[in-house]
């Protein structure tokens, strides 16, 4: 490896990190949409800010940035107030409005700015260790990495002295006004770091990428955990290993970067989200025929304690009876023997005690509307799941 | 449990990718190591510099200049590059901006483009301060290109410097037979049908040079697209100067051109696509075409043919 591809990677590693903790906060908060929004709309903050300093890399452009940023939060929240419309719906009214500002801004003086459209949405992270920061002739190092490392440095320090309030305020809006802690300004908070996150690393590595980098990995985290320090750890593992894998796989077809972390990206939550332990579609899937089956064998079990004649407890008979198809009733007969619910003595199926019990009980449960329990009880009755 | 199994994974891939990517593939064989943009620029090195320097060309055929993207292998060649040659004028959009950041950075950077006399070059109708970039389609400004590219070597690989002079004295050579040639190709098309409909304005030079009356549907860069206007208008203006054939250019989609010659053959009036030009970039590397005489002397006849 050569400086500029450490480079790269370490500027790719320090902005997914920057991201990911801001993008935690706004996935709980279910307000994802908003840093796509806030990524458009920072837009005409970044023009004006160039035409004052003349340098895209000026700190007055980054507040200017952020302060367009927080003017489309309370936009948003305004459209909101007239109850007219939803949240998405005020999002999308006002993010388009103020980034096509930005762009005829853009369009209109032409001549003297080097910001198009696409560097603006798609920066060029190939190019980001050749713009170096030097300090009276000396070398040191990207600047881009300067601008993120800050940023990086601010939103951890904020992280931790703010993280109780965050939570609570995340979690119970209405504790954490009771606790003394305003959720407006915490709200505000959070949006103006996530506008200066996004202002930072839009030279370096362009809207999408940052918005990639807020959201997925933060959305990845929350199938795999409902933790809150363990969801931020993993956001930030998660968006450091596509920030590095996305380079190599660059490398290796020689494409675009930034393209290819975005792609990393969204493949890892491919893979979470069909594999994830609880929360992804296989589990989701086998939980979904355990409970069915699970559900027959209540429906089997109710039969039996119905039903005391013999010839409705027999074995034969249990497939034109209940209408069950025979794959159907031979595992609801395997459960229920397994749990050691049942007996069967010549073709025939009684209850055993427990059998008994754990119908009584279920029976209680739905005549009291109180279903909910039946998963508890199924816990203490079964040695074996559906 | 799961968390703690997949973080350990997480790192073995981390280190396995590590590994794989630390294998380094640029060797060092002494040779100077240049890098240029356009394919023009690539193959004026070549004829220059030959095989006593090492070329890495970063725009194939048919890329537009304008809309070049940087992929992760232009990194290590811009990177481990002694000198880059670029064209400038701000042909290679946010390349430019780049390239000048590195002129502070021990690399030689040369923008052939702006070494040119500025009173000599056109003008840019929408931004007063830059030029039109398209500087390659007059010979002349090439054959300056050459003489720079010659000095630029010289100076970075002194012992090979007779060479590099030597061979620039067969180029220029080449390159004022081949104007020759164009010159006398175009003086067997009667003054006025020289007029030249292309896609974007790629051909100002050219026109100017040579004596075509140069109009363009899309504007300087290609990133721009032709308004409904400009169609109407220009459709207008085949019809009124009885023109025969317009052109593709290889490096622009060809849906623009096409509106054209449907807007114009709505209008009950014939006009053909007289063929591909190439404007951003030459043909594929190999063909005759590939090189800048070959590319040259294709777009002159297939006009010329053409309008014929």
């Amino acid at each position: 490896m050569n400086n500029p591809q450490i480079e790269i990677q370490l500027i790719a590693a320090v902005v997914a990190i920057a991201c990911a903790i801001p993008g935690v906060f706004l996935v709980l908060r279910k307000m994802a949409l908003i840093s796509d929004a806030i990524s458009h709309a920072i837009l005409p903050g970044i023009v004006i800010g160039f035409f004052i300093t003349q340098d895209l890399n000026s700190p007055i452009l980054i507040l200017l940035a952020a302060l367009t940023g927080v003017i489309t939060v309370v936009l948003v929240e305004i459209i909101q107030k007239t109850k007219l419309v939803k949240e998405d719906t005020a999002i999308g009214l006002v993010f388009p409005a103020l980034f096509s500002i930005g762009v005829i801004l853009i369009a209109k003086n032409a001549n003297d700015v080097h910001l198009d459209v696409d560097a603006v949405l798609l920066g060029e992270l190939a190019f980001a260790p050749f713009d170096r920061l030097l300090i009276s002739g000396m070398d040191m190092g990207p600047k881009s990495l300067w601008v993120m490392g800050v940023i990086l440095i601010m939103t951890l320090a904020l992280l931790v002295m703010f993280f109780k309030e965050l939570k609570v305020s995340t979690f119970d809006t209405g504790l954490s006004s009771a606790l003394g802690f305003s959720p407006i300004i915490l709200h505000y908070g959070l949006m103006s770091v996530s506008s200066i996150t996004v202002v930072g690393a839009f030279d370096a590595v362009g809207a999408i990428l940052v918005v990639a980098l807020m959201i997925a990995p933060a959305a990845t985290a929350y199938l795999l955990t409902s933790d809150l320090k363990k969801m931020l750890g993993l956001s930030i593992g998660i968006g450091v290993f596509a920030a590095i894998a996305g380079y190599w796989l660059a490398h290796i077809l020689d494409t675009s970067i930034s393209g290819s972390m975005t792609t990393v990206l969204g493949l890892v939550f491919l893979l979470v989200y069909l594999f994830a332990p609880s929360k992804g579609l296989l589990s989701v899937l086998y939980r979904q025929k355990q409970q069915r089956i699970e559900v027959s064998l209540i429906t089997f079990l109710l039969h039996l304690t119905n039903h005391s004649e013999e010839n409705e407890r027999h074995i034969n008979h249990l497939n034109e009876h209940i209408n069950w198809q025979k794959v159907r009733s031979k595992n609801v007969l395997n459960l229920a023997l397994k749990n050691n619910m049942i007996t069967i003595e010549n073709k025939v199926v009684s209850l055993t005690n427990k059998g008994q019990e754990f119908t009584d009980l279920a029976i209680e449960y739905i005549i009291t509307n109180r279903d909910e329990n039946i998963e508890h009880m199924k816990d203490d009755f079964f040695l074996f799941r559906g | 449990m799961f968390k703690q199994i997949s973080m350990k994974k997480i790192y073995l891939i981390f280190i396995t990718i590590a590994f794989f990517g630390c294998k380094n593939t640029s060797e060092d064989n002494g040779k100077l190591k240049v890098v240029t943009t356009t394919s023009m620029i690539t193959d004026l090195v070549k004829n220059i510099g030959g095989d006593l320097v090492e070329i890495e060309g970063l725009m194939g055929a048919g890329v537009d200049p304008h809309l070049y993207k940087a992929s992760e292998g232009d990194v290590s060649k811009f990177y481990n590059a002694d000198v880059i040659f670029y064209n400038g004028l701000h042909l290679e959009g946010k390349l430019v901006e780049v390239l000048e950041k590195m002129e502070g950075q021990q690399k030689t950077t040369v923008a052939l483009g702006e070494f040119l006399d500025k009173k000599e070059l056109i003008g840019s109708t929408y931004f007063t301060s830059n030029y039109d970039p398209h500087v390659w389609f007059n010979i002349q400004f090439f054959k300056q290109f050459a003489e720079k590219v010659t000095a630029v070597l010289s100076e970075k690989a002194p012992k090979h410097k007779a060479a590099f002079e030597e061979n620039n004295t067969v180029f220029q050579e080449q390159l004022s037979q081949l104007e020759l040639e164009v010159r006398s190709i175009i003086a067997t098309l009667p003054e006025e049908k020289r007029v030249l409909v292309t896609a974007h304005d790629a051909f100002n030079y050219f026109g100017k040079e040579y004596g075509f009356n140069v109009v363009g549907l899309q504007g300087i860069s290609t990133a721009t697209e032709a308004g409904v206007q400009d169609v109407q208008k220009l459709s207008d203006f085949i019809i009124e100067n009885k023109v025969k054939a317009i052109f593709i250019e290889s490096s622009v989609p060809r849906r623009t051109i096409e509106a054209l010659q449907q807007a114009v053959l709505s209008k009950d009036h014939e006009v053909i696509i007289g063929g591909s030009l190439y404007s951003d970039a030459l043909g594929d590397a190999g063909s005759v075409e590939g090189t800048y005489i070959g590319m040259f002397t294709y777009n002159v006849n297939t006009i010329v043919n053409a309008l014929r």
